[in-house]
């Protein structure tokens, strides 16, 4: 006989070791725990069997692995800690006996290292441990970015210094200036949370959110220790990606920052960036505050200008939207040119499968506001819209002074705008009387509703639709004041089956539904008392079902589709039968009810459905009847969720369709 | 002692008067010269008799004091004295002894005495009581020069009382060591007078309490007292604190005091030095010693430090991924009910809206309602925004992370692909025919292998034929008044029109007559049944031994029974349950639960012959039958069915369903699949050939299954009935192919009969060519449903 096995000594008890036991092995209090975990990367598991790990009576929640923190050990941040931990000791001991110099002296020692004070660390191994190529840093950074921004905004309190708020601030912009210079930005998304963002670096999607420009709540209880110590760590990790991100490119790490900018609210145009291959353009990017436009550039918007000026005379109100944007993409697109882009295959003849190839665009989707000179009322968020605008090519952005310094034109007059976002309703009969006078807060001269001519006034989030439909979209949705057409989300993948907004109702409703849509009509369009009919139908036909169920007459609705029709007429015949009863009972006189032949069809295709339906419920039923419980668990959990989703779908459809049907009511 | 005493003495004589001491000192004198050869002899003589005169004295005056002891001790050399001596007064003897002593001090160190005039001895050498030598020494007499402080002129020690006490004695007082001290003689009544007109030098007017003499102090003393009693210093300085004189100063002169040369070392740099100042220089470029920087800026350069970034992937190598490490869940993207301004089919409607803010936020689906907004200056911060970072940093780093298998496949993939109903047609789906007629249960049926007539037995103990498809009844036997019929069995053979059917302990074998029989068919059941007679009477039931009772006793029932066409009649031991024929005809098995070793038999009906297979039988059998194509032989026991092989008389297979209480079971025709039924809601198929144990397990039933049979004619059909009153049909098909496996579909469940008593179904039987098949119900109706 082997040796008897003593419980807790091998398997699952020793692999996991739980909160407690882990703290106590590391010498640490929890707070260094907490933070070594978050730093290193550790999280708890959930064992296979609770019990068998557990070794306590109580429920202990929080499992690691053994391995783990095994791995924690070997961490030189845990001398650290430690050392820390011996210095507040002896500041708190000094501070006990009253000896404040001491204490003082401590303290200042703290700032010094070589006096054996405060122990400075970084994290820049921990970084390389945690993220062994750039590619897997890059696959975290979502949570990263997140966090940078939200701390960027928010007011600068005890337990958020300063200090970090500003790092964090110059973190983001300095990482928003490379998505400008290596125009990966891919999309943005305007939500109710705050807006979305999605690059493509190397490769590797990062989708981000940022609030939006507002004084942060903080309700319920959150703990900015926890989230401080992951800002650090973060705030690390951001300067490196951005350190390598800026060298890949070419450019010098960090950028020049211009503290007087700064100050002035430039954000962006603070920062200048320096790089050996591509210095002249991307200074220029920056810096176009100072200097003029591009020439050519210039030349061409002049043209336009000119050119709608001239279309505004003729057609006023009207703007062509769709000239003005081609145009300048035909000048920059050179059509005859044999270039390295790939070409489209189409299938020749059917029968082939078909392969995925890349998106097929004939512009350059970052060089989308390429052209264009914009210009941001007041009203507008500014910092998205720069970025935006900037990331998918604009290079020159005016905007009203209030909204800080940095811009291309403080002057809203500028006839090189080609482009002003507005944001704010339209006041038409107070533009002739008050136009003038009253707004004298702002350097704009003119009133609030004045237009200029000669530009495209659209409302923000047409450059969201643009952005993600990678083409500049048609102004005239986008007017001010018009209904905008909703904003969808661009990280919403159809899948097969699933509710699309985008398409019409009729390509995606299921065939009952249409039948059901039909109906519903066709009872509308006619009388009251048919629509009663169709309500009696229905009942008789579920008395029907019920005594189907009973099992006594279930063999019917087996039998093939021609014997079906048959019974059909049968029970049409039936039902007529027992109509007269009816009346004959009641007294009175059989109503022969003129059904439209096409609404009979619809409702013989409507029964014909029910009862496949009806099939095809306990077909499955036999089905799952064969299953093994353990697989038929399973499926029915599938069938769970999958039947939620089609139902939520299904009730989408069923609002689009009462709101069309509003629409078409209203119209 | 001695120099004690003498010291006495020699203070009285001191404090008496000097001129008594100088007198004493010229007596001395003269005595020093005289001892000297008497101390001579003494030492000489002193050895002779010391001893004897030591102890005689003791002798003598053993009792006497100390002073006497003395006196013995001392008086050595002058032995004479104490006897020459009359009785004087004690004063003078004293002093006389006291001058005795004086006497003989000097004596005992003559020589040195002799060189006295150069310099002084102060000791002299005595004898002690041993004889040995002893020195003793002069008390020291104290002068002002003396170091002895203690020592002062004779103190009065009366205290602190005034002198005019001792006005009417001679003495003032007493010295230290108890003598009186005189009063000093003072001058007549004349004298006082003239010295209190003339005042003589110090003359203070007060007396000295020790000495009694008038106090005179001088002018230097008065002087001194009166500058204590005004507090000054008691002398008389000019500056009490003069300036010091620094006769070694610290103060470099200018002009050297040494006029030697300037070394050279002076000169030459200091090796000391150099290393002094390499290490500070090397500790500076180590960059130890950093030169001052006010602190702030040194924060902030630290800072600098900190952010000191560089290419951290320099040298990146992929890690192969750990496969404990799981990543953490990015979130999903937004969707579409998310955005600023969602389609309208997307907004919650006033219902939704309630109900979402009715529930409680850790139960909300979503932790948004979406909104619309007509333009994007009026989108609100989101207030949640904090929060929900912030609960995403507690799952980052506190969820424990398991990692999950999301199946992504369409859930009508893991139904098994069945054959459609109308490939499973045909099959019984409804009720036909009810037959009415039993009272109380109806416990058996069987249809008849022609299947036009149906057998029926109940618990009235009647066997009942029935037309089949009219359910019209045509035939009814009363078996027994008290036992029902248990089961009734057709013979499976056309050639005769023979039914099987038990009764208690008694099996009837009978020919009903039905209108689908012939005279002729009639007469052959008949022959058929009657041929054992004659095979009986031939004595083959003789081999018995006698006294042993035969398993079954075949006889006929009785003409009244016989006139209804039950022919034949056999007596078993114990109520049979079942009886199962052999395809042929000629046998057929039944089981008596109760029976013990006889619980099985088997029949021969052309030799009226009944045998018992088993001798033991392990468990108890529930039911047998034979196997529809080879000669064998399956018994079922409670959880085991064993199969027989008949020829070679031998066990061959034990299938084991699992079940607890196999309650029936039944043999695919083609003779290599099994169904059975047990009372615990199972209904297994064994593939035979596969493995003892069940191939599929169905469990359909609610309640205990009674009763499983296959269809025999040719459908792939098999049904059971069961205690919850209803009938399950499956179709079973059984390939040709022997790789592949039977494919069991269940396809109805017929509902009809009651449960009474917690009994629904009881049996079941196939129509031996059409899907239709009859049930025998616990309500007293037999069904035909097809």
């Amino acid at each position: 006989m082997g040796k008897v096995k003593k419980k807790g000594q091998a398997g699952q008890a020793r692999n996991y070791m739980t909160r407690t036991q882990a703290v106590k092995k590391l010498q640490l209090s929890l707070p260094d725990f907490r933070k070594l975990c978050i730093w290193k990367g550790i999280y708890p598991r959930e064992p296979r069997n609770r019990k068998k790990v557990s070794k306590s009576a109580t429920a202990s929640t929080t499992f690691y692995y053994t391995k783990d923190i095994q791995f924690l050990l070997h961490e030189p941040l845990l001398q650290k800690f430690r050392e820390q931990k011996v210095l507040e000791k002896k500041i708190s001991r000094a501070l006990g006996r009253g000896d404040v110099s001491d204490a003082a002296r401590l303290e200042r020692n703290a700032a010094r290292p070589d006096k054996t004070g405060k122990p400075r660390y970084t994290l820049n191994h921990v970084i390389r441990e945690r993220y062994p190529t750039f590619a897997d840093a890059l696959r975290d950074l979502d949570d990263c970015l997140s966090m940078l921004f939200l701390f960027a905004n928010l007011p600068a309190t005890t337990a958020v210094p300063a200090k970090m708020i500003a790092r964090c601030e110059r973190l983001c912009l300095e990482f928003e200036h490379y998505l400008i210079a290596s125009h990966s930005l891919r999309k943005s998304f305007l939500s109710i949370k705050g807006i979305y963002y999605q690059a493509n670096i190397q490769g590797e999607d990062v989708l981000w959110l940022v609030p939006y420009k507002f004084n942060q709540r903080v309700v319920g209880d959150v703990d900015f220790r926890i989230m401080g110590t992951f800002v650090e760590f973060y705030m690390t990790l951001l300067g490196f990606v951005n350190y390598r991100l800026y060298t890949s490119i070419g450019l010098k790490y960090p950028p020049r920052f211009d503290q007087l900018k700064d100050e002035g609210g430039a954000e962006l145009g603070a920062f200048s960036l320096e790089g050996a291959n591509l210095a002249t353009t991307e200074t220029k990017a920056i810096t176009n505050g100072e200097q003029g436009p591009d020439p050519k550039v210039q030349a061409e918007v002049d043209k336009l200008v000119q050119q709608l000026r001239d279309e505004e005379a003729a057609a006023a109100g009207e703007t062509n939207g769709k000239a003005e944007e081609s145009a300048p993409e035909t000048a920059n697109g050179d059509a005859d040119e044999p270039n390295d882009t790939i070409d489209k295959f189409e299938p020749a003849a059917p029968g082939g499968d078909v392969l995925p190839q890349p998106a097929y665009s004939s512009s350059d989707p970052s060089q989308l506001f390429a052209g264009l000179t914009v210009f941001l009322s007041r009203e507008t968020p500014r910092q998205p819209l720069e970025f935006l605008l900037r990331a998918f090519g604009c290079k020159r952005i005016g905007w009203d002074e209030v909204l800080g310094a940095g811009a291309f034109t403080h002057d809203e007059s500028d006839p090189r705008i080609t482009h002003q976002i507005v944001d704010r309703p339209v006041v038409r009969a107070a533009v002739a009387e008050d136009g003038d006078g009253e707004d004298n807060q702002t350097a704009q001269k003119l009133a609030a509703n004045r237009r200029y001519p000669g530009r495209i006034y659209v409302q923000p989030q047409w450059v969201w639709d643009s952005v993600n439909d990678e083409e500049l979209k048609s102004p005239e949705q986008y007017v001010p004041g018009a209904q905008l057409p909703p904003h969808l989300s661009p990280f919403v993948k159809p899948t097969q089956g699933q509710y699309d907004p985008t398409l019409p109702l009729e390509e995606q409703q299921t065939e009952a539904e249409a039948i059901e849509a039909a109906l519903e009509d066709e009872g509308e369009a006619g009388s009251d008392e048919e629509v009663e009919n169709d309500m009696d139908v229905a009942e008789d036909d579920e008395d029907e079902d019920d005594e189907e169920f009973d099992g006594v007459s279930e063999e019917e609705e087996e039998e093939d589709e021609e014997e079906e029709e048959d019974e059909d007429e049968e029970e049409e015949t039936t039902l007529e039968r027992q109509r007269e009863l009816e009346a004959e009972l009641t007294g009175k006189a059989v109503k022969r009810e003129k059904v439209d032949p096409k609404t009979k069809a619809k409702l013989e295709a409507k029964k014909v459905l029910e009862r496949r339906k009806k099939q095809e419920a306990e077909e499955l039923e036999r089905a799952k009847g064969m299953l093994s419980k353990k697989k038929r668990k399973l499926f029915e959990q599938m069938q769970y969720s999958n039947s939620k989703k089609s139902a939520e779908d299904a009730k989408l459809r069923q609002k689009r369709r009462k709101l069309e049907k509003e629409k078409a009511a209203a119209s | 002692m001695g120099s004690k005493s003498t010291d006495k003495k020699r203070k009285q004589v001191e404090s008496d008067s000097e001129s008594d001491n100088e007198l004493a000192n010229g007596l001395f004198d003269g005595v020093l010269s005289q001892s000297e050869s008497d101390d001579d002899d003494y030492i000489a003589s002193g050895d002779e008799d010391e001893d004897v005169d030591d102890s005689g004295s003791e002798d003598t005056e053993g009792t006497d004091d100390d002073e006497e002891e003395d006196e013995n001790d001392d008086g050595f050399s002058s032995d004479e004295i104490p006897s020459d001596a009359e009785p004087e007064d004690e004063m003078d003897k004293l002093a006389k002894q006291q001058e005795e002593l004086e006497i003989t001090e000097p004596g005992v160190d003559p020589k040195p005495r002799k060189t006295e005039g150069k310099e002084e001895r102060n000791y002299r050498i005595e004898k002690d009581a041993n004889g040995g030598e002893r020195y003793v020494y002069d008390e020291i007499d104290p002068v002002y020069d003396s170091d002895d402080t203690d020592f002062n002129e004779p103190t009065n020690t009366i205290g602190n009382i005034p002198l005019s006490f001792y006005d009417s004695y001679p003495h003032i007082g007493y010295d230290i060591n108890g003598k009186k001290i005189m009063r000093p003689a003072t001058g007549d009544a004349l004298q006082s007078l003239l010295d209190s007109i003339e005042v003589p030098e110090g003359w203070t007017g007060l007396t000295d309490i020790n000495t009694g003499n008038p106090l005179n102090l001088t002018k230097e003393e008065l002087e001194l007292v009166r500058r204590v009693q005004m507090g000054l210093l008691p002398e008389d300085v000019e500056d009490p604190y003069p300036d010091t004189v620094e006769w070694f100063t610290s103060v470099e002169e200018k002009m050297p005091l040494s006029a030697a040369p300037e070394p050279k070392r002076r000169f030459v740099p200091s090796k000391n030095e150099a290393k002094q100042i390499m290490k500070l220089v090397r500790a500076i470029r180590e960059g130890r010693i950093l030169p001052y920087k006010p602190p702030e800026e040194r924060e902030r350069e630290l800072e600098e430090q900190e952010e000191q970034y560089f290419d951290l992937w320099q040298n990146e190598e992929p890690r192969a991924p750990n496969p404990m490490h799981i990543p953490a869940p990015k979130l999903p993207p937004p969707g579409y009910d998310l955005s600023y301004n969602p389609p309208e089919e997307y907004l919650p409607t006033k219902e939704e809206r309630e109900e979402w803010e009715k529930e409680d936020p850790e139960d909300r689906e979503k932790d948004y309602l979406p909104t619309k907004y007509d333009a994007l200056r009026k989108v609100p911060a989101w207030g949640n925004f904090v929060k929900e970072r912030f609960e995403r940093c507690m799952d980052l780093y506190l969820a424990p992370r398991v990692r999950k298998n999301r199946l992504n496949i369409d859930p009508n993939s893991l139904l098994p692909k069945l054959p459609s109903p109308s490939e499973l047609k045909p099959f019984p789906t409804v009720v036909q025919t009810i037959f009415r007629g039993h009272d109380g249960r109806v416990r058996s049926v069987a249809i008849d292998p022609t299947g036009v007539a149906l057998a029926t037995g109940g618990d009235d103990g009647t066997v009942r034929i029935w037309e089949l498809l009219t359910g019209r009844q045509v035939w009814s036997v009363k078996l027994s008044s008290d036992e029902p019929v248990n089961t009734v069995r057709w013979r499976p053979t056309k050639d005769a029109f023979i039914l099987a059917a038990a009764a208690g302990e008694d099996i009837f074998l009978m020919v009903p007559t039905h209108a689908s029989v012939t005279p002729a068919l009639d007469q052959a059941s008949r022959d058929i049944l009657a041929a054992g007679f004659g095979y009986a009477t031939n004595g083959q039931q003789q081999q018995l031994p006698p006294g042993k009772e035969p398993p079954g006793k075949w006889s006929r029932p009785g003409t009244k029974l016989e006139d209804e066409g039950v022919l034949i009649k056999i007596t078993v031991r114990s109520t049979v349950k079942v009886i199962n024929w052999h395809r042929r005809g000629d046998h057929f098995c039944t089981v008596s639960p109760r029976g013990q070793r006889s619980s099985v038999a088997i029949h021969t009906l052309s030799k009226h012959l009944t045998q018992i297979p088993f001798r033991k039988l392990a468990g108890l059998a529930q039911t047998a039958a034979f196997h529809p194509l080879r000669p064998m032989f399956f018994v079922a026991t409670q959880r085991t069915i064993r199969c027989y092989d008949l020829q070679k008389l031998e066990l061959v297979k034990i299938v084991q369903p699992g079940a607890k209480w196999i309650s029936s079971f039944d043999i695919h025709p083609g003779g290599d699949n099994l169904i059975v039924g047990s009372y615990d809601k199972r209904l297994l198929w064994h593939d035979l050939d596969l493995s003892n144990r069940p191939y599929k397990t169905m469990r359909f039933h609610g309640e205990a299954i009674r009763q499983v049979r296959y269809h025999k004619g040719g459908l792939p059909l098999f049904a059971d009935a069961s205690d919850d009153g209803t009938l399950q049909i499956f179709h079973g098909k059984v390939p040709n192919d022997q790789l592949e496996n039977p494919t069991i579909v269940p396809v109805k469940m017929l509902k009809g009969h009651k449960v009474v008593s917690k009994l629904g179904v009881l049996d079941i039987d196939w129509h031996p060519r059409e899907p239709w098949c009859v049930s025998a119900g616990a309500d007293g109706t037999a069904r035909l449903w097809m």
